[in-house]
């Protein structure tokens, strides 16, 4: 082979090249120029993330998908949010119940078969005999996913604060959890959610960690606040809701220091957002 | 029945040489390895001991690469003979087109067959390094896994005497791939369409080869346990029939082709 006919083979290579480092310098314009015009799109800020932002999410939620579906034991429950495990607000025995409800009704549904004898063969080679949870050392195997998913998305605030929760309740491993907890905190400044998580987990230890959640949840208002310029009624639902939560357990800890004037302006806030929550209710009982 | 084993044999020689000559399977193994390299390493979020996503990814490189050869042997066993016309010598010899499509077809699954083989006993190999033993279920998985490459080597043989090599691969995987992961949810997503797209889905579903009847994975991964007796020989008997069928329609599209 000579050079020339070499070269010419090349060409098309480095033609596809030069077109891939043009469309990439590109993207990284874009980010850097159009980033704020595009927040569905330019989440990293980056060019990968201009070019794959909602497939990065796609894959994101589909690996909390598959961390749900390996703490059924490889079950694909296609759970919704509505039977989320409930961790952050205390809810374990009553999802859990929720669950086995749901799983032995989709398994009553498939094992008999009727008259479809492949739908027969599926049920039986693709559905376990008794439904197990992950519990204990065995949760580990959900943090890979969540990892997984946290790549993909830094954003999602689902996968950080579910692997909080595995690593704290599940796993007993706090220092993992405070890793996850900083982590998630450094990469999502602004996120109401995750703050509102970490700053769960500090209280519900307690044991010397109260000021450290107090200084947590005032993060949560000031991000709220912020959020909407100061007008609490025009937060949007979900962040009036998590707002609300952060200043339900700010209460507690003022009350708990007897600074009934600290807890009536949070019932002034919680009252500001126009919610009707029963956080009125329990603040005001603090009063 | 000596002569018929001869000749049989020869073909399956024949086979299983060009597989292992072309290298393929060692080439997959190097991307195995790139693949699985990096993420045996991973530590995610600092927490060591999980095991089961690493199972899960082995395994299914295992299925892909699986698909990829068997649809590579089962679509190349005719193409290249007739395009180069040693397809004359061989059919000029006292050989039925039958037996040499049968032959071929044998030659083909038992390459694909070693080559499963292989990449199986280096997940065993691994799993038992990890601390894994030999249980029912994993000898269950990988006699499915076999009966599946079986079919999927008929499936590409029959398409290859029916349409060009480029389309048959692409049908092929489409509707392998199309059928492990979204087979058993048809009837479901029948419901959702109009009637005339309903009663396709139904048909696909009817007679499609259902290749997600041999994927055993979950049950491996998550240590479900064994298949019950009874549904496993009659996963087996499926993909026999599917095959046979497949080999009784090829032989007849053979058949019928002009030489």
């Amino acid at each position: 082979m000579t050079t020339k006919s070499a070269l010419r083979e090349l060409c098309p290579y480095v033609c596809l090249a030069a077109l891939g480092l043009g469309f990439s310098v590109s993207l990284a314009f874009a980010a850097e120029r159009f980033g704020a015009a595009m927040p569905q799109v330019a989440k990293g800020g980056d060019a990968l993330s201009v070019a794959f932002g909602d497939a990065k999410t796609t894959i994101s939620l589909a690996m909390v998908h598959k961390a749900d579906s390996y703490f059924h034991g490889g079950i694909d429950m296609d759970c919704d949010d509505a039977h989320g495990h409930g961790h952050e607000r205390g809810q374990e025995s009553e999802d859990e119940h929720g669950h086995v409800h749901e799983h032995e009704d989709e398994g009553a549904q498939s094992a008999g078969g009727g008259s479809d004898p492949w739908r027969w063969i599926n049920s039986h080679i693709r559905a376990p005999e008794i439904h197990r949870h992950l519990d204990g050392a065995e949760a580990v195997e959900l943090m890979p996913w969540f990892w997984a998913a946290v790549k993909a998305d830094p954003h999602n605030a689902d996968a950080w604060t579910t692997a909080m929760y595995v690593a704290e309740r599940m796993l007993k491993d706090r220092n993992l959890a405070r890793r996850i907890a900083d982590e998630a905190g450094a990469k999502n400044p602004d996120s109401m959610e995750i703050a509102i998580a970490t700053a769960q987990f500090e209280y519900d230890r307690g044991h010397g960690d109260v000021l450290l959640a107090e200084a947590l949840f005032e993060r949560v208002r000031s991000i709220g606040k912020a959020k909407c310029g100061g007008r609490l009624a025009e937060l949007d639902p979900h962040d009036a809701e998590d707002f609300c939560r952060a200043l339900d357990y700010l209460s507690k800890i003022m009350a708990d220091r007897g600074d009934k004037a600290g807890v009536r302006q949070l019932l002034e806030e919680v009252r500001s957002t126009g919610l009707q929550t029963p956080v009125l209710k329990s603040i005001a009982e603090r009063l | 029945m000596k002569t018929f084993l001869r000749q049989i044999g020869a073909l399956v020689r024949l086979s299983f040489v060009e597989l292992w000559r072309r290298n393929d399977v060692f080439g997959l193994l190097v991307l195995a390895l790139a693949l699985m390299a990096p993420l045996s390493m991973a530590s995610p979020f600092g927490a060591s001991g999980a095991s089961r996503y690493l199972d899960e990814a082995a395994l299914l490189l295992i299925w892909a690469f699986s698909l990829f050869i068997a649809l590579g042997t089962g679509s190349r066993l005719f193409p290249p003979e007739f395009e180069s016309r040693t397809v004359y010598p061989l059919l000029s010899k006292p050989i039925s087109r039958g037996r040499v499509l049968f032959g071929k077809y044998l030659g083909a699954v038992s390459a694909s067959w070693s080559a499963l083989a292989f990449f199986y006993a280096l997940y065993f190999g691994s799993s038992l390094l990890r601390g894994g033993s030999a249980s029912a279920e994993f000898f269950q998985a990988v006699a499915l896994h076999f009966a599946f490459v079986a079919l999927a080597v008929s499936v590409a043989l029959l398409g290859s005497l029916l349409v060009t090599p480029s389309a048959n691969l692409t049908l092929s995987a489409i509707a392998l791939t199309g059928m492990f992961f979204f087979g058993r949810r048809l009837p479901e997503y029948a419901e959702t369409l109009s009637a005339p797209l309903a009663w396709l889905t139904r048909l696909v579903y009817a007679v499609g080869p259902h290749a997600e009847f041999f994927d055993m994975r979950q049950r491996l991964v998550h240590g479900w346990g064994a298949v019950d007796a009874g549904v496993f020989a009659v996963v087996l008997a499926y993909a026999a029939a599917y095959s046979c069928v497949c080999l009784a329609l090829a032989a007849a599209a053979l058949k019928r082709r002009r030489l």
